[in-house]
């Protein structure tokens, strides 16, 4: 091994990047936009859910009901309908997502102490939304049972209104959530995010960077020359991981400072786990740019390998408990699931070495392999 | 002692030996059982089309790929693994295929040669001396700080020799180092070829598609589909395919040469000027069996002349039976458009400009085109053909000038125009996944033809093209002079008055490019269509009835090929050429005497404006130096010569470098 020649293939690689603009673009601005279009654009709250209404009884009691909806900062409402035929043409064209049919009678009813039923009907096309929007719906319609329960009670045995509604609540829920206390799902998602970020940016730049020499023909240039397989790939990847390490430091600001998600573990050791895991996934790079021979078959493969592992198989969008027995050993196969289990406990939980060496290890050993792989693949001599 | 013997000495210890090889890309055989040797401080040639198997037995050479059968011997190391080939390769020096498509176009010229050096460890101070003498003799040392990506392509290809040649290799490997570059850097490249030969006693393989560059080589291997047709030095294949060459001049050349073509194989017409092979005879008996088959129908004067390597070359394929495919051409007559009259200009170009930020591409051109003339558009890859066609055809609109095509103005009438022309790109505009018929039908479909006009038109282009058997072969799929044809029957579906051609015979093997041409004259004469068409090969150009040279973006010369080539000689003088003992030797005697001296194999070529004085000089020259003169006689330049003269007047007019 000549430092030397490792040297020299750096450099070129280097100035590579730096003035083609295509390929600084590629370098510097793609992670940066992943992290923006995703960061703000893949939030899973479900908040300002579209409905409508459609009011039989028109009392002060169903404007009251309504009401307890529309102020909810969870629903956005959209206006009575005159009837329920009115309903399907705003459903089936997405302008609501709920819909609520309160009948006749409604008032006069509650006032005599009889029960009523009001219809909802939800958008059930993304289920995750749908089971969102039943939880809020039972939670403020569950608000109101109770207080006419109190009410009641209040009013039968004289009760004061504190006292009835310990009555009806008496084991009371206290909960409080830990890491992320305003459950924002902006944190989890922004420092999540990097996990998919770092995968797949060095991936591409790697498997762009040497497929484009294969592709022009300048990869001859060290196939024929005494250069050692290894002295290219090192010199060849070295700036790609210095490019990325810099990109660690950007995504890591724009998750706290963009994204406003707390930083609570050790930066010296998130940086440094982030190091080994951005090596590991230039690995994956390198890998891709040996199977294929052109820059749109790169892309391509490389797009499938890292973003799908990283986005479905991280438990970044799907939590690992929630997939079945083969998707999650699957999951545990590739990288970003250790990678994730780091970020999030780095960012939310402030936890550090001593609790994640086992994910750095295991990173760090997919790192050795993949580079290893790569270096014996790898020909000076190819078949074709 | 003589050079054969050194030859034959060195030949005993080669540099390269190759037995037997074989490669295959995964089903498809690409070369089948080649041998090869190649001595120390030749330059030997290997010469094909595509498809030939050239790159793949050069990549194999240089230990970059591997193959499946044979044995390759490189300074005595059986290059067996890439273990071996590590070992030769610091003494190898390869450029792949492609103008300077293994550089690295945002790296400087010197940080480009500074890369290759430091790959190959070359010491600091050997570097900067041979960067400076290198840089120097390619004419590059100006452009040290400017990117690559912003050089001619000939300027490329120099640098590309300049980083192959950084670390002194003592043999090199070229793949197709002057495909498309200008004549004036392929002049220079062959200079600096020789010049390293004289000084270091390297060896040299090198790859063309260009048979006119034969007689650069000590000895060549002519390759055709993966296979070796024949190898040894030119002379030698020249002599093993004997037939003679008969030349005539002829007024109405179309029925000739269809009356010529039913008893020979090898017809061409330039122009008025009528060129039939008639192999395994001597000259004599040619002009017999020539007058024969004229039949009393024509009286002029035959004349024979000296056969060329691209006649022998089609000859072994003929011979062999190795013609890809042997349809022959029925060439059917068309009723042809009505209303151009004889005479009047169908194309014309004042004074067209075109620029691309900064960067002039076109450059005050202007020329005229006459229904039914062949106007050829000569130059290098840049030179600015393509855009000249794109502006004519209402692709591009240009920075200044006008133009007229088919009556109409390119600049505000790009629909009308684009009916009364035809046009076929580089890239062949075939769409590769559909069968030779739904190309044409295809075709016919964008041009708006009814159905019947569609029948009738189809029928025509498979006729016209020889496609009888390929229709429903998908266009990719068909061979490459097949698919070319199918290109120019696309492009003349809907009886265009004009036909533009850009590069259509790119990287067609020779019998391709005649049957290509044959149509062209055709279609030419018989239907008045007026094409216009450009192209890299110097040697198609005397099919052309008109020429324009084109060069950074200007047009040099204008006129037609025989009347360039008389001014040339009114100009520079006569083209000599001498056989020569030790040819480098006497080289460097006759460089600063002469204009154009250049070394063509074991040949000298030079311009002597009085021939009998010149001849005077060399014999002196020779006799003083005691080198012996074997033979010294007159020869036609080439259109390469031409074009050559023509650039380093107007650069030392402008003062170029």
């Amino acid at each position: 091994m000549k430092l030397a020649r490792v040297r020299t293939i750096a450099c070129k690689e280097w100035r590579e990047i730096l003035r083609d603009r295509l390929f600084f673009t590629t370098a510097f601005v793609v992670p940066l936009l992943i992290m923006l279009v995703l960061g703000y654009g893949l939030s899973l709250d479900v908040e300002n859910i579209p409905f409508a209404v459609v009011d039989h009884d028109r009392s002060a009691l169903s404007r009251d009901y309504v009401h307890r909806f529309s102020d909810s900062r969870y629903f956005d409402f959209r206006g009575y309908a005159t009837s329920e035929r009115a309903l399907d043409p705003l459903l089936a064209d997405s302008r609501i997502r709920l819909a609520l049919i309160i009948p006749a009678q409604f008032q006069e009813r509650l006032l005599a102490d009889r029960p009523v039923a009001v219809q909802a009907l939800i958008d059930g096309i993304f289920p995750f939304r749908a089971q969102t929007t039943k939880g809020y719906l039972s939670a403020i319609n569950g608000q109101l049972n109770r207080e006419l329960l109190s009410d009641y009670l209040a009013r039968t045995r004289g009760l004061t209104p504190e006292r009835a509604a310990e009555l009806i609540s008496p084991v009371r829920l206290q909960q409080r959530y830990l890491y992320n206390q305003a459950i924002e799902s902006d944190w989890s998602m922004a420092s999540g995010l990097l996990t998919l970020v770092l995968m797949v940016s060095p991936a591409f730049l790697t498997a762009l960077g040497v497929v484009r020499e294969k592709e022009s023909g300048s990869i001859y240039n060290i196939y024929a020359s005494t250069v050692s397989r290894g002295e290219f790939i090192l010199g060849k990847l070295t700036p790609y991981v210095g490019v990325s390490a810099f990109n660690i430091l950007i995504v890591w600001w724009v998750a706290t400072e963009a994204f406003g998600a707390p930083f609570k573990g050790d930066p010296l050791f998130f940086f440094l786990a982030s190091l080994i895991y951005v090596i590991c996934t230039a690995g994956i790079g390198l890998l891709v740019s040996i199977l294929v021979r052109t820059q749109v078959a790169a892309v391509l493969v490389t797009m499938v390998i890292t973003f799908i592992p990283a986005m479905l198989y991280s438990g970044l969008l799907v939590p690992l408990e929630s997939m079945g027995p083969a998707a999650r050993s699957e999951a545990y196969l590739f990288p970003p699931v250790y990678f994730l289990q780091i970020a999030w406990g780095s960012f939310l939980k402030g936890l550090g070495i001593d609790a994640l060496w086992f994910q750095v290890a295991v990173l760090a050993g997919y790192a050795a392999l993949l580079w290893t792989v790569g270096l014996f693949a790898f020909s000076k001599r190819p078949r074709r | 002692m003589g050079e054969a013997a050194l030859v034959n000495e060195a030949l005993a210890e080669p540099v390269l030996r190759v037995r037997g090889f074989c490669k295959r890309y995964r089903r498809r055989s690409a070369v089948e059982g080649v041998d090869l040797t190649c001595a120390r401080g030749e330059i030997y040639g290997l010469i094909g089309p595509d498809g030939a198997g050239k790159s793949s037995l050069m990549k194999a050479l240089a230990g970059v790929l591997a193959f499946e059968a044979g044995r390759i011997e490189v300074f005595g190391v059986n290059i067996d693994s890439e273990r071996a080939a590590e070992k030769v390769k610091d003494r190898i020096g390869f450029m792949p295929q492609g103008l300077g498509l293994n550089l690295y176009p945002e790296l400087t010229v010197e940080e480009n040669v500074d890369f290759f050096a430091q790959l190959r460890q070359v010491p600091a101070p050997a570097l900067a001396e041979r960067k400076q003498r290198l840089l120097k003799i390619t004419r590059l040392a100006a452009f040290r700080a400017r990117p690559m990506k912003q050089l001619s392509g000939g300027m490329k290809q120099k640098l590309g020799l300049v980083c192959t040649l950084i670390h002194e290799p003592a043999l090199l490997i070229l793949d197709e180092p002057t495909t498309g570059v200008d004549p004036v850097s392929r002049r220079d490249f062959w200079a600096i070829l020789t010049g390293l030969l004289r000084e270091r006693g390297i060896t040299a393989l090198i790859s063309t598609a260009y048979l006119d560059e034969a007689s650069r080589f000590h000895r060549l291997s002519l390759l055709y589909q993966g296979r070796l047709l024949d190898q040894g030095t030119p002379e030698q294949i020249l002599a093993r395919t004997p037939g003679s060459l008969i030349e005539f001049e002829a007024m109405d050349a179309g029925r000739i040469l269809s009356r010529l073509r039913e008893t020979f194989a090898q017809v061409e017409g330039y122009g008025a000027r009528m060129r039939v092979f008639v192999p395994g005879c001597e000259p004599a008996q040619a002009k017999i069996a020539v007058t024969r088959a004229l039949d009393g129908q024509f009286k002029a004067p035959l004349r024979s002349a000296e056969p060329e390597l691209e006649d022998a070359f089609i000859a072994l394929l003929n011979e062999r039976g190795l013609v890809a495919d042997d349809t022959r051409l029925r060439l059917p007559t068309d009723p042809g458009p009505v209303s151009d009259h004889q005479g009047q200009a169908v194309i014309e170009a004042r004074g067209l400009c075109r620029d691309f930020g900064d960067f002039r591409a076109v450059d005050q051109v202007s020329f005229r085109v006459r229904r039914g003339g062949i106007f050829g558009l000569l130059g290098a890859n840049g030179a600015g053909k393509t855009t000249v066609i794109k502006l004519l055809t209402g692709i591009l609109h240009p920075s200044d000038g006008s133009g007229r095509v088919a009556d109409a103005d390119m600049r505000g009438a790009g629909q009308t125009i684009k009916a009364r022309i035809g046009y076929m790109s580089q890239a062949f505009s075939l769409y590769q996944d559909l069968s030779a018929l739904e190309n044409i039908r295809l075709y016919a479909g964008i041009y708006g033809l009814d159905r019947k006009t569609t029948a009738e038109r189809t029928a025509w282009v498979i006729a016209m093209a020889g496609l009888g058997g390929f229709e429903n072969t998908l266009a990719g799929q068909l061979p490459l002079g097949v698919r070319q044809r199918l290109a120019l029957g696309c492009a003349l579906v809907h009886r265009p008055r004009v036909l533009f051609l850009d590069e259509p015979t790119s990287g067609v093997d020779p019998i391709g490019r005649r049957r290509f041409w044959e149509i062209l004259f055709h279609l030419s004469r018989r239907d008045g269509v007026t094409i216009l068409l450009t192209t890299h090969y110097m040697s198609e150009a005397e099919h052309c009835d008109q020429l324009a040279l084109m060069h950074a973006g200007r047009i040099v010369a204008d006129a037609s090929p025989q009347a360039m080539i008389l001014a040339l000689q009114a100009e520079a003088g006569q083209l000599l050429e001498l056989e020569v003992e030790r040819p480098l030797e006497a080289l460097a005697l006759l460089e600063h005497r002469f204009e154009g001296v250049g070394l063509f194999g074991r040949r000298i070529h030079l311009f002597a404006s009085s021939p009998d004085a010149a001849e005077a000089t060399i014999r002196t020259l020779m006799q003083g130096a005691g080198i012996r003169l074997t033979a010294l006689r007159a020869r036609t330049p080439a259109m390469e010569d031409v074009f050559v003269y023509r650039v380093l007047a107007l650069e030392r007019g402008q003062g170029a470098p």
